[in-house]
């Protein structure tokens, strides 16, 4: 025991001058990394720190720590419980989460293995860049469009004139929005997500298609037993971080979609924290909401890093 | 026997094969239309006469021309204003975002850099927490960076998650290089910007661009922090013609318009659509050149 503290007397003091005397040494390699390492600080840790407020009685003139903590100290939390409209706005963040998935994640897949199938290289290629256009379009231009397209003579309502449905405004109410949402969702981001897959299916190895051929496979069997287990293991990690983030929707695209007639029934955590603190002006009660998103959030983003990890080592995020 | 049964067996798959070919070939080119066609009935709306428009028979192509959006939005807004502040936020986002991610990635391929543990998990944590949108709002606040592009242009400018790219793009840069120039005497800041900048144009190319379009895409910040109207990027003032009430009565002479049926509302909302998007589209045959590049950097583990 003794020695033991002996013993890190001696070697303690040295190793700490050690530590800044290799700082000094590579003090290029600090000053390299000080602008990244401010910005970092100031605009991510900080605001970590406040959100300390969601226990406190935020006042901007005493700051976040100066300020009252609230008794009991999870009031914010009991009061967005008990509030009648919390859990419509966890279901609807569930349900658009999850429709979001379940649309957006097959959709490239299959749209990667039908263009892998494509003859003409010229013509691939073509339909690949048009494919990739809408994702990098905004999401005001994206909600612009639709807004237009959902109005009483918009696209939308050609077609359903055409297929002899009457024609009806499709911004107003709360009918329409979810297929609005999954819908240009899936247009946006089918293209793009389909170039992981791609990447993966231009490695496959050609002789497993001339073992196929020889053998008389037809179209369909090739893209079952080749095409597919090549993108498998890609398709599996998409889908767990895909899971991770299900609760993690583009709520910007959201409060763009709100309108008067149907604010309410489209809330989903994020709008509704908007609405509470920048709108307005709770500041403590929507950190409190948020944080109880982030925690939710985290606990998948863990939870499915685990199976990631358990699966498949090589592929997990830590 | 055998033979021929042999023959007829590849005949049929190749048959079948065919009219797998045909049926695809015709679904990707109707894939293509349905990714296509939002944009032509936008430019065509924008540009047909009211008449045509309410009665729903614009789709692929204008009818009945008439330029009365396009003239009234860029009479009644200051897109080009608008344009300028767009390309300052912009540029200055995407220079903040090079700067800052090159020097940081590149302390971290040194193995004995004393902070190199430190940072990597400082910056792993900011990919997983995060304040959230009130905390930074008040941070801005008590910044006084309310109303500046500053608060656009900082708080997103060094993702943890490019820098961890980066650095392996830098790892792919041979580490001998950097040695011979060490005993040369270079600085640690000469070797980056002398060596490694310039061998990874392909990585700055790609996240140059891609920068410079999301900023460009971006309007949440704006709708956050920036209260003056003079200082708006352009999706703000799409957003304002299009989802705010106010915003197009504002603009009393196109209101006049459509109140006389002169034109539809789409006209001036959907030409807004289009110059908003314009540069984007300009933009793009170089973003298609680089993102394929980038989506290999991207996939590199660090």
């Amino acid at each position: 025991m003794k020695k033991q503290k002996k013993w890190n007397e001696a070697v303690a003091p040295a190793s700490i001058n050690s530590f800044w005397k290799q700082l000094y040494r590579q003090r290029q390699l600090v000053l390299l990394a000080l602008p990244a390492v401010i910005l970092v600080f100031i605009f991510k840790y900080i605001p970590i720190y406040g959100i300390l407020i969601s226990f406190k009685d935020f006042n901007a003139a005493k700051g976040v720590w100066g300020s009252e903590w609230l008794n009991p100290l999870w009031k914010n939390f009991t009061t967005f419980f008990k509030n009648v409209n919390s859990q419509k706005i966890i279901w609807n963040t569930f349900k658009v989460g999850m429709m979001t998935l379940l649309f957006t994640f097959p959709t490239p897949i299959i749209f990667a293995l039908l263009l892998n199938e494509l003859k003409g290289k010229w013509y691939k290629k073509t339909v690949q860049t048009v494919s990739y256009i809408p994702h990098f379009i905004s999401i005001v231009v994206i909600c612009s469009m639709l807004n237009g397209f959902g109005s009483m003579t918009g696209m939308f309502n050609d077609v359903r004139e055409f297929l002899g449905m009457a024609r009806v405004n499709m911004n107003s109410g709360s009918a329409y929005f979810l297929w609005e949402y999954v819908g240009s969702a899936v247009w946006q981001g089918v293209g793009w997500g389909s170039i992981i897959y791609l990447a993966a299916l231009s490695n496959v190895d050609t002789s497993l298609y001339d073992v196929a051929n020889i053998d008389g496979a037809n179209r369909w069997q090739k893209i079952i037993h080749i095409a597919w287990p090549t993108i498998k293991p890609t398709a599996t990690i998409i889908l767990i971080m895909n899971v991770g983030t299900v609760l993690n929707m583009d709520f910007t695209k959201i409060l763009l979609m709100q309108n008067d007639t149907n604010r309410s029934a489209l809330d989903v955590i994020s709008t509704f924290v908007y609405q509470k603190g920048i709108v307005e002006g709770k500041f403590s009660y929507s950190t409190a909401v948020n944080l109880f998103l982030s925690a939710v959030c985290f606990a998948l983003v863990f939870s499915t890093n685990m199976i990631v990890r358990k699966m498949d080592p090589e592929n997990s995020l830590w | 026997m055998e033979k021929v049964i042999l023959h007829r067996k590849k005949n049929k798959i190749h048959y079948g094969s065919r009219i797998f070919d045909i049926f695809l070939i015709i679904l990707m080119a109707a894939v293509s239309i349905i990714f296509l066609y939002p944009f032509l009935n936008v430019i065509s709306v924008s540009l047909s006469s009211n008449r045509m428009i309410s009665t729903g028979q614009v789709t692929f192509f204008p009818r009945e021309i008439i330029l009365d959006g396009y003239k009234m939005l860029f009479q009644e807004q200051n897109i080009w204003g608008a344009y300028l502040n767009t390309v300052i936020i912009a540029a200055g986002s995407t220079v903040i975002n090079l700067v800052c991610t090159s020097g940081i990635a590149y302390t971290l391929t040194y193995p004995n850099f004393v902070l190199k543990k430190f940072l990597t998990i400082a910056l792993l944590i900011t990919m997983f927490f995060g304040g959230g949108t009130v905390p930074t709002y008040i941070l801005i606040q008590k910044l006084h960076m309310m109303d500046t592009w500053w608060a656009l242009m900082l708080p997103n400018a060094v993702q943890a998650y490019n820098i961890f790219v980066y650095r392996s793009f830098y790892k792919g840069i041979s580490s001998e290089i950097r040695e011979a120039a060490k005993i040369d005497g270079a600085s640690d800041y000469k070797i980056l910007t002398g060596i490694y900048v310039p061998l990874s144009k392909a990585l700055y190319a790609t996240f140059g661009l891609f920068s410079i379009v999301n900023t460009w895409n971006s309007y949440y910040d704006a709708l956050l922090y920036i209260k003056t109207d003079k200082l708006l990027p352009i999706q703000m003032i799409l957003r304002k013609i299009v989802f705010v009430n106010s915003g197009l009565s504002a603009m009393s002479n196109s209101q006049q318009m459509i109140g006389n049926g002169e034109m539809n509302k789409l006209n001036v909302q959907y030409a807004c659509v289009i110059a908003t998007i314009l540069p984007v589209l300009i933009l793009y045959p170089f973003l298609q050149k680089y993102f394929a590049q980038g989506m290999q950097v991207g996939a590199v583990k660090g």
